[in-house]
């Protein structure tokens, strides 16, 4: 009985300290601009004056709060962090899943998996500055496509290797199977494997998709005004009247966090769930 | 309707092979079944027969024409796969009716055969369930639904009832049998079962380290088998071998001597369990001490033996015998097989 209080006690504790930094990006949100440091009196957690008025400044640009408008509003980040991070993942996980498939059944090129490693080898800036170079020579500075390709690029790896091991589970037979009674390859990949895998090929795009949606760094390397994303939006956000935007960040952090939220949710149903279970022996 | 020939195939692996030129004929109509101990190749030539993989060098002939390089679906052969490979997002129902749809059938004509198939297999209440709501028996049964629910010209099967607990096994391979002679269909059935491969087959096919030791007629190759390998696979409780010299007194080993040596000089003696009479005292030139008894039943098998050397006999259910009796052995001349003891030959 104390074990168990221990242990819901240390299992609060612990939540409470994972929770801690959000709840408090939370509740900045919510503070009108007097409140964001102690310059004005003291700190609280909770908002004295809760308001919308940050959620008002980053979507229109102004905010009976703040003297200065905003020059830019979160619409057009917003939406380059969706394309770049939605495009991105698709090339990640078709190209990612294609190439899994392949290596997977045909057991050849398997030293293509390591291969893919190499540009998480180094420290990512060591990489994405020879990157930004061939960038800006290709002439994909500042472009959607030269982001949602770099984006594919670099988080082709997590498709491959996870897409990869849910294949090397999935036996050749169930294909075979198909074969034998008159499939194609083809036509035994599309109707009998992948409805199999989709839950796994869903995992890894929600997977993929939050990698590219967090990213800071790429964006801030190869976008310069036109297509910054978010984080990088958010980074950048402050004025000379009012210095750093704390409650504006904290109302876009919250809202960056919406995305993947509803993506995870919608799909769910494929999440977690065994591949194969049920189609063998055991 | 299929006969299919196999003709010199081979094929390896890295290097390693798994079948080494093997030929057999499957009769339209035989049931034959393909025994061998794990890794033999068993599942391999399955796989080539299906045209999965292809072979390294050799002929497969199905009716007399030549598809050792068309496709899988050019061959219209139904599979049982080793781990049974159900399709796991569909129903019992639409795995069964998978081949169907493949090739166009109506609704109604899906309906009927499945009807018929489920009867049989006795799946009807579980068609709506998925394979993960199944049981492994239930799989298994599904699995060879969806195998015989096309007409194909033969139907393989890789170790079809292997998950199965004893006795359902024992229903299985006799309902196995009866569809088989029912259907007329070439049947192949891949077992390392060797009671399953007995009670089956027309013909039984010993594979064994990529090669047919022997091919016959089950009782044939019980009874006659060509090399001590077969010997030793086939048959439960397992033969008994020793290594024995032949001379004008009979055959001489370990334990004694025993009556009528058709071989002389040095060889490998196999005696078969049920031809060995263990006989309580021990005055006669072959005796022994019972070392072990295992009481099955209908009939117990007892060991007996002295410094190492051993010999299984079968003996009643009730045997009298005790675990270190005194015994003496007498053979039974007809199942007493002699073999050569470099090449492991059958002696005539
Ligand atoms: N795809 C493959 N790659 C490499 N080796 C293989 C492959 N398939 C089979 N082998 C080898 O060929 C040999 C025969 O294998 P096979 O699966 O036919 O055995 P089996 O007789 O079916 O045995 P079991 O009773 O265990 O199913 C084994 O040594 C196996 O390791
Ligand atoms: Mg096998």
């Amino acid at each position: 009985m104390t074990g168990l209080i221990l242990r819901t006690l240390a299992v609060a504790f612990f939540a409470a300290l994972a929770l801690l930094p959000i709840s408090w990006m939370a509740s900045m949100a919510f503070k009108p601009a007097a409140e964001w440091t102690s310059a004005a009196g003291t700190l609280t957690f909770l908002p004295k004056d809760p308001t919308l008025n940050n959620f008002r400044y980053v979507f229109t640009g102004n905010s009976p709060d703040q003297m200065v408008g905003l020059d830019r509003t979160v619409w057009r980040p917003l939406y380059a962090s969706l394309l770049t991070a939605i495009s991105g993942t698709l090339i990640a996980v078709i190209c990612g899943t294609a190439a899994a498939y392949a290596v997977s059944r045909q057991r050849i090129h398997e030293s293509i998996g390591l291969s893919l490693l190499q540009l998480r080898i180094f420290p990512p800036l060591a990489v994405m500055i020879p990157v930004m170079i061939m960038w800006s020579f290709l002439g994909m500075i500042d472009t959607w496509w030269g982001l949602a390709l770099i984006y594919g690029i670099v988080t082709l790896p997590f498709s491959y290797w996870l897409m990869k091991a849910y294949f090397d589970e999935l036996p050749r037979e169930i294909e075979e199977a198909a074969i034998v009674e008159g499939c194609t390859p083809f036509e035994a990949f599309r109707q009998i494997t992948l409805p199999i895998v989709a839950s796994a090929v869903a995992s890894t795009a929600l997977f993929i998709f939050i990698l590219n949606w967090s990213d800071y760094l790429i964006a801030l390397l190869l976008t310069r005004k036109e297509w910054t994303t978010i984080p990088v939006y958010m980074n950048a956000l402050a004025t000379a009247a009012s210095g750093q935007l704390y409650g504006a960040k904290a109302a876009l952090g919250l809202l960056a966090a919406v995305p993947p939220i509803i993506l995870g949710i919608s799909i769910q149903r494929f999440l977690v769930r065994g591949l194969t279970f049920g189609a063998l022996k055991q | 309707m299929a006969e299919i020939q196999i003709l010199g195939v081979s094929k390896a692996y890295g290097g390693v092979p798994a079948l080494d030129n093997v030929s057999l004929t499957l009769n339209d109509g035989s049931f034959t079944s393909i025994f061998g101990p794990p890794g033999a190749g068993k599942s391999v030539l399955l796989r080539l027969l299906l045209g999965l993989e292809t072979v390294d060098a050799g002929q497969i002939l199905i009716d007399g024409v030549d598809v050792t390089r068309a496709l899988p679906s050019e061959r219209n052969l139904g599979m049982v796969f080793q781990n049974l490979a159900l399709f796991p997002q569909l129903t019992a129902y639409e795995n069964i009716a998978f081949p169907l749809r493949r090739r166009n059938v109506d609704q109604t004509e899906i309906d009927r055969r499945i009807e018929t198939l489920a009867g049989i297999l006795n799946i009807g209440h579980i068609l709506s369930k998925k394979p993960a709501a199944l049981s492994g028996g239930e799989r298994q049964r599904v699995a060879i639904g969806r195998a015989l629910v096309r007409d194909a010209g033969a139907y393989l099967m890789d170790e079809p009832i292997a998950a199965l607990d004893a006795r359902l096994r024992d229903d299985m391979r006799l309902e196995l049998k009866r569809l088989q002679s029912e259907l007329g269909k070439t049947f192949v059935y891949v077992t390392h079962d060797c009671d399953e491969a007995m009670a089956v087959a027309d013909q039984l096919a010993i594979l064994n380290e990529g090669r047919f030791e022997q091919v016959g007629r089950p009782e044939d190759v019980y009874g006659d088998p060509a090399m001590l390998a077969v010997a030793e696979l086939v048959g439960a409780p397992r033969i008994s071998v020793l290594p024995a010299f032949g001379d004008n007194d009979g055959m001489k080993f370990a334990l004694g001597r025993l009556a009528g040596a058709k071989v002389k000089g040095e060889c490998l003696m196999a005696l078969r369990p049920e031809a060995v009479q263990l006989k309580p005292g021990g005055k006669g030139p072959c005796s022994a001490l019972v070392t072990d008894i295992e009481r099955l039943g209908a009939f117990s098998i007892v060991t007996a033996g002295r410094d190492g050397t051993q010999v299984r006999a079968i003996t009643d259910g009730d045997s009298p015998l005790r675990l270190g009796a005194e015994v003496e052995i007498t053979v039974d001349p007809d199942g007493m097989l002699l073999f050569d003891a470099a090449t492991g030959a059958r002696h005539a």
